[in-house]
């Protein structure tokens, strides 16, 4: 005879929400405590303060002015993005578009350039301005994607039948847009809204080239201009504090809303808009977008490649493009097992999963500069370790595992649970059903956070700036060695190959055939 | 060859009930549905099992073997069970022969899955259809594709839930069919949910009716349509009138339908001198051209469904139409007067 068992549960005594495995909670309590390592030592390095450095915060650095302009600078470009961001992904949902599967790739591609890129072909031109409006233009292009990516997949979700019923009920297209649509993708859209939010907070190369006094550059100032650190880590509490806030507030704004739906739902997709009119006017705002966001920095990079006085440095140009892709897979990989337990966890809506996530939704606003700040001071503890790759690994892995834990857990939560049900009649222990069923289907979404992370390790510039060892050189690092100086030919082919390498991933999650109900990856 | 057995089952979600005292019994081999109104708990009795959710009290066996004892459970995954839920829940990730040899053992013996695989894509009338893909296959393939799979191990016992529910109307009783038919070819013991009255008579032989999370009746098919125990559990079954009775002292039973005619109601439980009522079925009334030998009603209403039809009478001293089934060619008028006649078996319930 079989001998019984007691079943743990917590909530409803339903099967798949038993109690988190020993193993699990261990694994998710070492991710929580390495990503609280740098705010701890953050907080330790500010603590060292007295008043006369809090004076200098307050008045050398400007800091009311600096809050103004980052502010101000984060919310429009997050607005501008927004709208942008939602036309377009309109625009690719109910437009017959020719070519669309392409012009759905390049509307993403921008994401590939990193900013500091970007602001870098724009200075190139030799005669545009300088200053906030050219660092809003130019962090606006290169984040819409962002918003882009979440509104295309909040379209898609949305069945027809809705829109078929709301023009029954006599309210015309834009009221259908507004009262039927809008709410529906409302959700996605602030989500991506926030991701373009921490990216401006955050960004550092952009705003230092084009001249504009934001946090992360008064921090740089800050950590180079003197051998006291704290003022630097007062600074960048103040830029946590914001990045927290603006958290916060996308999260306050979200609706609640929960799926009631067993399985896979089917959506039926609505037919596309016939008209001409709409076509050619969609047709010519995405081809603007695209010559403005993609076409123009490329043309003007490869116009200083082609233009460029000295030839070729092949060796360290394919030794930056090893460093980037080396250091950025470690980091993506390590991302990958620190995300794994803390979505899991979150998955099963455990209290200590969603705390965990939380937490590590807290470190996604550190801007890299922080991070690196963070980082010199945990290494100064542990010189061993300072300035070694598995430092800088272990940077872009904390800074961007917020994106990988997403991605995964929104994965594991989307596998239906009447199917993890079936496989434990069907004799599976809670372990096999996760490597079978669970884990193979969330495996498109699980592989998309991971290349996320790659993607945005290869573009990082602060942090890599701060915690590289003394000599290795990355693609981000070498063009910015070779801008900050205005040597913007010799900058030229280690941009354009950064943005051919970044534009693989980018390729990658954007991929618009992508179809999780036939259980491809 | 196990029998299901269930003893005083409770379960509790927080301080509700969904389940009390529950006691049940499905001899080895048969098919049994559960039948009742959303909200019953019949699939919280299912799961329960399955050993997905966890009962607060009560036993269940399978054959000798305790699955389940108090709060103490055998995980769903060590029951040897076979589930079918709603829709199928087909794995989207693998092809047909992956859903089905998914619960047998990959290292060893490589020949013998595939043969069973075989064995079962032949049992389903699919067998070239093992490397497609869920998507790809009808409803109504997806759920044979779902039984092959859950049958695929020889479980003990086979659990459906509502496993029809996303077929349509033409299929469904086609699907059922071949459905039971291969549940009694490998004489695996079944339990049915469902909340379709007539998918249970057809194909069940055994039915148990619930409410509130009680089994309130269990018996064959006949026998819970024609011996209900009361008016509520009668209408789980079918259309019933309620017709107040009595039982005069001199042993006659009066009815709006039986007071000219006197009939002895031996078979009636009725005591002399009760008040009560009588069930009927619409089926068990025959109309007669209007005359004195029977009591005379109204037709208010005609329900035609081709094969039959169903009167909504009139009758005096009944507040409820009376209704009535009638076959053949309809030859009736709303309005018209008919005479009207019970022909069937005394179903008395005490008030």
């Amino acid at each position: 005879m079989t001998v019984l068992e007691p079943m743990r549960v917590t909530g409803p005594d339903t099967f798949p929400s038993s109690k988190t495995s020993p193993l699990l909670i261990i694994a998710g309590s070492i991710t929580l405590f390495i990503v609280a390592l740098p705010l701890f030592y953050l907080t330790k390095r500010a603590l060292e303060v007295n008043s006369e450095t809090l004076r200098i915060v307050f008045w050398r650095f400007k800091t009311v002015e600096i809050f103004i302009t980052t502010f101000s600078l984060a919310l429009g470009t997050a607005l501008i993005a927004t709208l942008l961001g939602i036309g377009i992904a309109w625009a690719l949902n109910s437009v017959a578009l020719p070519g669309l599967g392409l012009i759905r790739a390049l509307v993403i591609l921008p994401i590939a350039i990193p900013s500091y890129v970007f602001a870098y072909a724009w200075l190139s031109f030799g005669f545009l301005p300088k200053g906030f409006l050219a660092a809003l233009f130019v962090l606006t292009l290169t984040t819409t994607p962002y918003v882009t990516l979440a509104a295309l997949a909040a379209f898609r979700r949305i069945d027809s039948s809705q829109l078929d019923v709301a023009q029954t009920l006599g309210l015309n297209p834009i009221a259908t847009f507004l009262r039927v649509t809008l709410p529906q993708i409302r959700n996605a859209v602030a989500a991506g809204a926030l991701l373009v939010a921490l990216y401006v907070l955050s960004d550092f190369g952009a705003v230092s080239l084009l001249g504009v006094d934001t946090f992360t550059r008064a921090i740089q100032n800050a950590y180079q201009g003197s051998f006291d650190r704290s003022s630097a880590s007062i600074l960048a509490l103040m830029l946590v504090a914001i990045s927290t806030l603006v958290i916060y507030a996308e999260s306050s704004t979200r609706q609640r809303s929960r799926v009631f739906s067993s399985s896979v739902r089917i959506v039926r997709r609505a037919p596309f808009n016939p008209s001409n009119r709409v076509k050619i006017f969609s047709m010519s705002f995405i081809s603007v977008y695209l010559l403005v966001a993609l076409i123009m920095p490329l043309a003007l990079l490869i116009n200083r490649f082609i233009s460029r006085p000295k030839p070729i440095d092949f060796t360290s140009l394919a030794q930056a493009s090893i460093s980037t892709i080396s250091v950025s897979l470690v980091g993506a990989f390590l991302a990958l097992l620190l995300a794994l337990p803390v979505a899991m966890m979150a998955a099963q809506r455990s209290r200590l999963g969603l705390w965990s996530e939380r937490g590590v939704l807290l470190v996604h606003a550190l801007p890299g500069i922080v991070m690196g700040l963070a980082l010199v001071s945990f290494g100064s503890d542990f010189p061993r370790i300072y300035q070694t790759l598995g430092l800088l690994a272990f940077a872009y892995a904390i800074l961007f595992l917020a994106r990988s834990v997403g991605s995964t857990r929104s994965a594991i939560s989307k596998v239906p649970q009447n199917l993890t049900e079936i496989a434990a009649t069907l004799g599976q222990t809670r372990s096999k059903i996760f490597l079978r069923v669970t884990l193979p289907l969330a495996a498109p979404g699980v592989l998309a956070g991971t290349l996320l992370v790659f993607l945005s390790s290869m573009k990082e510039l602060p942090a890599t700036l701060m915690l590289r060892p003394t000599g290795f050189e990355t693609l981000s690092t070498e063009i910015w060695n070779n801008t900050s100086i205005f040597r913007f030919s010799e900058a030229a082919p280690y941009a354009l190959l950064l943005i051919a390498i970044a534009a693989i991933p980018t390729f990658l999650i954007s991929r618009p055939d992508r179809d999780l109900e036939k259980g491809e990856i | 060859m196990t029998t299901l057995e269930i003893t005083d089952l409770g379960v509790k979600f927080g301080d509700r009930e969904i389940l009390k005292n529950l006691t049940l019994t499905i001899p080895s081999g048969s098919y049994a549905a559960l039948l009742g109104p959303s909200g019953c708990g019949k699939t919280t009795l299912l799961r329960t099992i399955a050993g997905l959710i966890r009962p607060s009290s009560g036993a269940i066996r399978f054959g000798k073997k305790l699955v389940s004892v108090s709060s103490l459970v055998l995980p769903p995954h060590k029951r040897n069970i076979g589930y079918l839920p709603q829709e199928g829940g087909l794995f989207p990730h693998l092809t047909v022969s992956e859903n089905i040899g998914f619960a047998l053992p990959k290292n060893s013996k490589v020949n013998e899955r595939k043969h069973i695989i075989e064995e079962m894509l032949e049992l389903i009338g699919l067998s070239s259809f093992g490397d497609r893909k869920p998507h790809q296959l009808s409803g109504g393939q997806q759920t044979r594709v779902a039984l092959a799979r859950a049958l695929a191990t020889k479980p003990a016992i086979v659990l459906l839930d509502e496993p029809f529910s996303n077929l349509d109307q033409t299929l469904r009783a086609e699907v059922s069919e071949e459905v039971v038919a291969l549940l009694k070819r490998t004489k695996t013991t079944s339990l049915m949910v469902t909340h379709d009255r007539e998918d249970a008579l057809v194909s069940a032989d055994l039915i148990a009716l619930m409410r509130e999370g009680h089994v309130v009746q269990f018996g064959t098919p006949e026998n819970v349509y024609m011996q209900p125990i009361s008016a509520e559990i009668a209408e789980s079954t079918g259309d019933v009138i309620e017709l107040p009775a009595e039982r005069n002292k001199r042993g006659k039973l009066i009815s709006p339908l039986h007071e000219s005619k006197i009939r002895s109601a031996k078979d009636a439980k009725a005591k002399k001198g009760e008040f009560g009522s009588l069930l009927i079925r619409p089926e068990e009334i025959r109309i007669h051209a209007p005359g004195k030998k029977h009591p005379r009603a109204i037709i208010r209403e005609i329900h035609y469904y081709g094969h039959d039809a169903v009167l909504e009478l009139e009758l005096p001293g009944l507040e409820k139409k009376l209704k009535v089934r009638v076959g053949g060619p309809i030859k009736y008028k709303v309005g018209a007067p008919v005479g009207v006649e019970h022909h069937g078996p005394i179903r008395w319930v005490s008030r």
